[in-house]
C-alpha cells in the first residue's frame, strides 16, 4: 500500500492521543486518591460503609437501580455570603454596622435579623467583600462567619449539600454513578431521608409515599406472613389498604435490609477543600436565606 | 492502466472541466492552524483549573478554591481541642474539666492549666509524678504522659481549649510553643514532679 507507513503513523497518534487523553492522564490526575480531611474540622473523609451497607451496595448493583438513579450531584456555582451567629451586646451599634455593609437593608427587618439568629446579612458577594465586611460587623462586637453556599438546580432539590467529587467514590467499587435520572439522584439520600421504615415502605410499594412514581414495587425483597407467625417485630408499617390484607405481615428480607443501610449510607455533605461548604451553625433558617435573597444582592458571583 | 485511453473516453464537453491539481498548502495557513490549536489547547486548560485533581467545576483554578476555604480560626482550634480533649483527657479529668475524686485533679480553674505555657505543656508530653497542690488541695497521683503520641497540633488545640473552656481564660498555646518545648526536654523519660514544674517559667 502506498504510503501505509504514513496512514500506520497517523493511526497510532490518534490512538495513542485519546488514550493519553481518556486513560493515562486521568490515572495521574485521580489514580492515588486517598482518604482526605474535611474543612476545617479535620476529620478523615470518607469513613469506609459499614458491613451492611456494603452488602446493600451490591443488592443496588443487581438490582440495576443505577439504572434510573444517578449518583451524582451537581453544582452550578457557589455564593459566598457573611451570617451573623453571635450578636454580642450593642444591638443598636450592630444595626447601623449592618446598614453600613448592606445599605439595602431595611433597618426594621435588620433589627428583627438581629434577635433572630443565624442572621445572613450578605448573600452572593466577593469573599473579599465578605471578608471587609466581616471584620467591620466584629469591630461592633458581633461574631460574623463567611459562608460559603453551593448553588444549582440539585441543591434547590435538595439531592445534595453540595456537589459529588471524586473522593466521595473511594470506596465504592464498581462506582454506580448512573447515567439516566428516571428517578431522583441518589447520592445524598442518605441525609435526605434517614428514616428506615420510609425506605422500606417505598421500596415495598413507591406509590405509598410518592404517587405516581415510575419505581417498580421491589416486593421480592419482602417476605408476606401470616400474622403471629414467627418473629415479625420488625414488620412494616403499611398504611390501610396498601398492605396484603388483614391477617399479614410483610417483612423486609436481608436483601431489603442491606439496600436501604446502603442508601443511609449515601451522603454529600462533608465540606472538603475541593468543594468547600460553610453554613452558619443552626442550618441557616430558611427565614434568614430568603431575607438575604430578598435583600436584592446579586445571587450569582 | 492507461492514463490516456481514460482521458479518450470521456464525452466532449467533460474536457473542459476543472481537474484537481498539484496546489502547495500555504505555509502561512499551516502555522496559522498550528497557532490556533495551541491557542485552543492552552485555553481548554486555563478553564480547566489546569487539570488540577483539586479543581471541579463550577471553580476555575486552585486560586478560586483557596479564597472559598472556611477560616479556621480560634473557633475551629477549640473544636479539633474539644475532641483531642474528650478522647484523650476527659476519661480522667472530666468532660466538664471538674477532675475525679482519687483520680485526676481539675482543670477548670487549675493553677497549672492557667500558668505559664511552658509548665503545662510539659505534664502531658512526660507525665506528672508525686504531691501537687491544686486549688488548695494535695493530690498524690502519677500521670502517664498522655500526650507523648499526640501530634503537636493536637496537644495544642487540646490545651487552648483546656484554657479556655469551662470559665478558664487564658493565652492559647500554639504548636510552636508545643514543638520547643518537646525540643527543650528531649531525652526525657522520667515524669515531672511539682517542684520541677515551679521551676520553669
Amino acid at each position: 500500500m502506498k504510503g501505509g507507513s504514513w496512514v500506520f503513523a497517523i493511526a497510532l497518534l490518534g490512538l495513542a492521543a485519546s488514550w493519553y487523553g481518556s486513560v493515562l492522564y486521568p490515572q495521574v490526575q485521580l489514580g492515588r486518591q486517598t482518604e482526605t480531611r474535611t474543612v476545617p474540622d479535620g476529620q478523615l473523609y470518607p469513613v469506609a460503609r459499614p458491613g451492611l451497607a456494603v452488602q446493600g451496595r451490591e443488592v443496588y448493583r443487581s438490582e440495576g437501580c443505577y439504572t434510573c438513579h444517578s449518583q451524582q450531584v451537581r453544582q452550578e456555582g457557589v455564593a459566598v455570603g457573611l451570617a451573623i451567629t453571635d450578636a454580642g451586646t450593642n444591638l443598636t451599634e450592630l444595626v447601623e454596622a449592618i446598614l453600613a455593609v448592606a445599605p439595602r437593608w431595611e433597618r426594621a427587618r435588620v433589627a428583627h435579623g438581629v434577635t433572630n439568629l443565624p442572621f445572613q446579612v450578605l448573600d452572593g458577594v466577593s469573599p473579599a467583600e465578605a471578608g471587609a465586611a466581616q471584620k467591620q460587623l466584629e469591630a461592633a462586637g458581633a461574631t460574623a462567619v463567611i459562608t460559603v453556599r453551593p448553588l444549582g438546580p440539585d441543591m434547590e432539590r435538595g439531592w445534595g449539600l453540595r456537589r459529588s467529587v471524586a473522593v466521595d467514590y473511594l470506596w465504592d467499587r464498581p462506582v454506580m454513578l448512573g447515567s439516566v435520572r428516571v428517578g431522583p439522584d441518589l447520592a445524598g439520600v442518605g441525609s435526605r431521608i434517614p428514616d428506615e421504615q420510609w425506605l422500606l415502605v417505598h421500596l415495598w410499594d413507591p406509590q405509598i409515599h410518592s404517587p405516581g412514581s415510575m419505581m417498580p414495587p421491589y416486593r421480592y425483597l419482602f417476605e408476606v406472613r401470616p400474622q403471629g407467625e414467627g418473629e415479625a417485630a420488625d414488620a412494616l408499617a403499611l398504611p390501610e389498604g396498601a398492605g396484603p390484607g388483614p391477617g399479614w405481615v410483610v417483612v423486609p428480607r436481608p436483601e431489603a435490609r442491606a439496600l436501604v443501610a446502603y442508601l443511609q449510607s449515601l451522603q454529600v455533605t462533608a465540606s472538603l477543600f475541593e468543594v468547600p461548604v460553610v453554613l452558619p451553625p443552626g442550618g441557616g433558617t430558611a427565614a434568614g436565606e430568603t431575607q438575604g435573597q430578598e435583600a436584592a444582592q446579586p445571587s450569582q458571583p | 492502466m492507461n492514463g490516456e485511453g481514460t482521458s479518450n473516453r470521456l464525452p466532449e464537453n467533460e474536457q473542459s472541466l476543472p481537474r484537481a491539481g498539484d496546489v502547495t498548502v500555504p505555509m502561512w495557513l499551516v502555522v496559522l492552524l498550528a497557532v490556533l490549536a495551541y491557542w485552543g489547547m492552552l485555553y481548554f486548560d486555563w478553564h480547566s483549573g489546569w487539570f488540577d485533581p483539586r479543581v471541579y467545576r463550577p471553580f476555575g483554578s486552585v486560586a478560586v478554591v483557596n479564597e472559598l476555604q472556611p477560616v479556621s480560626g480560634a473557633d475551629a482550634v477549640l473544636k479539633r481541642g474539644q475532641v483531642v480533649y474528650e478522647t484523650t483527657c476527659a476519661l480522667c479529668h472530666g468532660v466538664d474539666g471538674q477532675g475525679k475524686p482519687g483520680q485526676a485533679p481539675p482543670l477548670a480553674g487549675s493553677e497549672y492549666v492557667l500558668g505559664p505555657a511552658g509548665r503545662l505543656i510539659r505534664i502531658p508530653l512526660h507525665g506528672l509524678t508525686g504531691p501537687i497542690q491544686v486549688k488548695g488541695q494535695t493530690w498524690n497521683l502519677a500521670m502517664p504522659a498522655m500526650g507523648a503520641a499526640l501530634s503537636a497540633e493536637d496537644l495544642a488545640a487540646a490545651l487552648t481549649y483546656i484554657r479556655q473552656a469551662w470559665g478558664n481564660q487564658a493565652e492559647p498555646i500554639t504548636a510552636a510553643q508545643v514543638e520547643a518545648v518537646k525540643a527543650e526536654t528531649a531525652g526525657r523519660t522520667q515524669p515531672w514532679t511539682a517542684q520541677e514544674l515551679e521551676a520553669v517559667q
